[in-house]
C-alpha cells in the first residue's frame, strides 16, 4: 500500500529523487508530469479509484514529480490501473496518468519488478505463442464447434523476438 | 470483401461462440475471413506497458502475416485491435522506430512493410458494409429487444491512435444494435470499464464492477451486448460467482447479428453462453 502523504515526517527530497524523476520523464509517456496542477480528474473518473482506495492516479503523477521511487515501484499500485485511457482521455494537460504508469512498470522491470500474474502471462507468451495453451484438447473442441484449427503461432519467432531485445531475460530474471 | 482474421487468444481458446457467430455472419453477408497461418498472441496491452520494442515487435510479426497475404485485418477483440492499430501506426508513421522493429524482425526472417490495415469486426460492418446494407440484410428483426450495449475502452481508445467514433459519446455498437430490430437502451455509466484486465491483479474488484453494470442493465433492457471477449468475459463471470446470479444474459454482438440475418439460434454457439440467452428468441418475428 502506498504510504500516506500526510504521515508526520513529510517527504524527504534528495539528490537521488530527482535523478529518478529524470530517468522517468526521459521514458515515453511520462515526459509531461511536470505540467500536472493536481486538479484530479484522473482519480474522478478511474474505474479502480472509485472501488480500491489505496489506487490514486492524482497521488501517484505527485509522487512521480516528487521522484518517490520506492513508493511507486512497492506494492500492487502499478498494476492496479486497468488501462481503460479514462484518465488519458479527460487530463486537461495531457499529463495521462495511464502512461506514467507505464512508463514506471518499464523502469519497475529494469528494477526486477514485475506483478506476478504479468509475470506468468509474459512467459505464457514466449513458451506457447498465446496467452492461454491451446493444443489438442482446444482443437479437439474446436473441431466439435465445426471451427478449424487454431493457428499455430511459430513459438520460436515468437521467442526469438522476445529473447533478441532482452525483454525475456529482464522477465525471468524478476 | 475478404479480410484476414485475426481472432486473438480468448476467443480461440474459449469463447467459440463469439467465433462461430463472426464466421457464420460474415459468411451472410458476403465477407471472406481467411485464416492467418503462424499467428499467434497480438502481445496483449500488458506487454505494451512492459517494453515498447518488444510489443512493436509482437504485433508486427502478426502484421507481417496479413501482408504477406496482402488483405487488411479484422479483429473480434478491443485488446487486439488497440495494441495492433497502436503499432501498425506507430510503425508506419516513424520510419526510426521502423527501422529499429525491422532489426528484431529480420531475426526470423520478417520485415514489416505497413501495406494493410487493422479494424474490428464493427468498424469493419459499419464502414466497408454499411448500415444501410446490413439494414437490406435483416430477415428477421429482433423486435422489442431491449438491449445494453458495452462499447469496451479499447475500440475507442486512446482515441487519438483509434480514430473511431467518439470516445466519450459513441454510436456505432448502438447503431449496429438498433438495425437488428432491437433497440440499444441508454443506462447510466454505460461506458465504464469493465476492469478484466485487473482479473488477475484484484479479481473481486472487476468482479464488483462488473455485477455493478449487470445490475443496471437488469433495470432497463433483456440483454447485454459486448464487442469484447475479455468484457464479455467479465459479465458473464462475475455472475457465475454469485450465490444468486442476476441471470442477464451477455451476447456477443454478431450472434444478435446473426439471429436478426436469419440464421439458426443453434449455429450462432450460444451453447457456449454460460448464462442461458434463449429468451431472445421470444422477441423474433416470423
Amino acid at each position: 500500500m502506498m504510504t500516506d502523504l500526510s504521515e508526520k515526517e513529510g517527504i524527504r527530497i534528495g539528490k537521488e529523487n530527482i535523478e529518478f524523476r529524470r530517468l522517468l520523464m526521459e521514458t515515453p509517456g511520462a515526459e509531461r508530469i511536470m505540467l500536472c496542477y493536481q486538479c484530479g480528474v484522473c482519480t474522478a473518473d478511474c474505474p479502480v479509484a472509485l472501488r480500491v482506495k489505496e489506487f490514486r492516479p492524482r497521488r501517484i503523477a505527485r509522487l512521480a514529480v516528487l521522484g518517490q521511487k520506492e513508493r511507486l515501484l512497492e506494492g500492487d499500485t502499478l498494476w492496479l490501473c486497468a488501462g481503460c485511457y479514462t484518465c488519458y482521455e479527460r487530463c486537461p494537460e495531457k499529463v495521462r496518468v495511464s502512461e506514467i504508469i507505464s512508463a514506471l512498470r518499464k523502469l519497475a522491470l529494469k528494477e526486477g519488478i514485475i506483478h506476478p500474474t504479468f509475470k506468468a502471462l509474459m512467459k505464457s507468451i514466449a513458451e506457447m505463442g498465446y496467452i492461454y495453451e491451446i493444443g489438442d484438447f482446444q482443437n479437439e473442441m474446436r473441431e466439435d464447434e465445426d471451427l478449424p484449427q487454431a493457428p499455430e503461432p511459430e513459438v520460436k519467432e515468437i521467442e526469438a523476438i522476445m529473447r533478441k531485445t532482452g525483454f525475456l531475460d529482464l522477465v525471468e530474471g524478476c | 470483401m475478404k479480410f484476414a482474421f485475426f481472432v486473438g487468444c480468448t476467443t480461440l481458446a474459449r469463447l467459440w461462440g463469439y467465433e462461430i457467430a463472426t464466421r457464420r455472419t460474415a459468411e451472410k453477408l458476403g465477407v471472406e475471413l481467411v485464416d492467418m497461418p503462424g499467428s499467434g498472441c497480438c502481445g496483449t496491452t500488458y506487454l505494451e506497458t512492459l517494453d515498447h520494442i518488444t510489443a512493436l515487435a509482437i504485433a508486427a510479426r502478426n502484421i507481417c502475416i496479413a501482408e504477406e497475404m496482402g488483405l487488411d485485418i479484422v479483429t473480434v477483440c478491443n485488446g487486439c485491435t488497440e495494441v495492433l492499430t497502436k503499432a501498425n501506426k506507430e510503425l508506419k508513421k516513424d520510419p526510426e522506430l521502423r527501422e529499429k522493429v525491422n532489426e528484431v524482425l529480420a531475426e526470423v526472417g520478417r520485415r514489416f512493410e505497413g501495406t494493410v490495415e487493422v479494424k474490428h469486426i464493427l468498424r469493419m460492418l459499419k464502414e466497408d458494409i454499411g448500415l444501410e446494407k446490413i439494414g437490406e440484410a435483416v430477415a428477421r428483426p429482433l423486435k422489442g429487444l431491449r438491449v445494453g450495449a458495452h462499447y469496451g475502452c479499447h475500440l475507442l481508445k486512446p482515441s487519438d491512435v483509434m480514430m473511431f467514433d467518439d470516445p466519450e459519446v459513441p454510436t456505432t455498437l448502438d447503431e449496429l444494435i438498433d438495425i437488428t430490430g432491437a433497440e440499444s437502451i441508454q443506462y447510466p455509466n454505460k461506458l465504464e470499464c469493465c476492469t478484466g484486465p485487473i482479473m488477475g491483479v484484484r479479481e473481486d474488484v472487476t468482479w464488483a464492477v462488473g455485477l455493478e453494470k449487470v445490475e443496471t442493465v437488469k433495470k432497463y433492457a433483456d440483454i447485454m451486448v459486448t464487442s469484447c471477449p475479455f468484457c464479455y468475459l467479465t459479465y458473464e463471470r462475475c455472475q457465475l460467482v454469485q450465490e444468486s446470479s442476476p441471470d442477464v444474459p451477455v451476447v456477443h454482438y454478431p450472434q444478435l447479428l446473426g439471429l436478426a440475418l436469419g440464421i439458426d439460434y443453434k449455429e450462432l454457439g450460444f451453447d457456449n453462453n454460460r448464462i442461458d440467452a434463449s429468451a431472445i428468441l421470444e422477441f423474433m418475428e416470423d
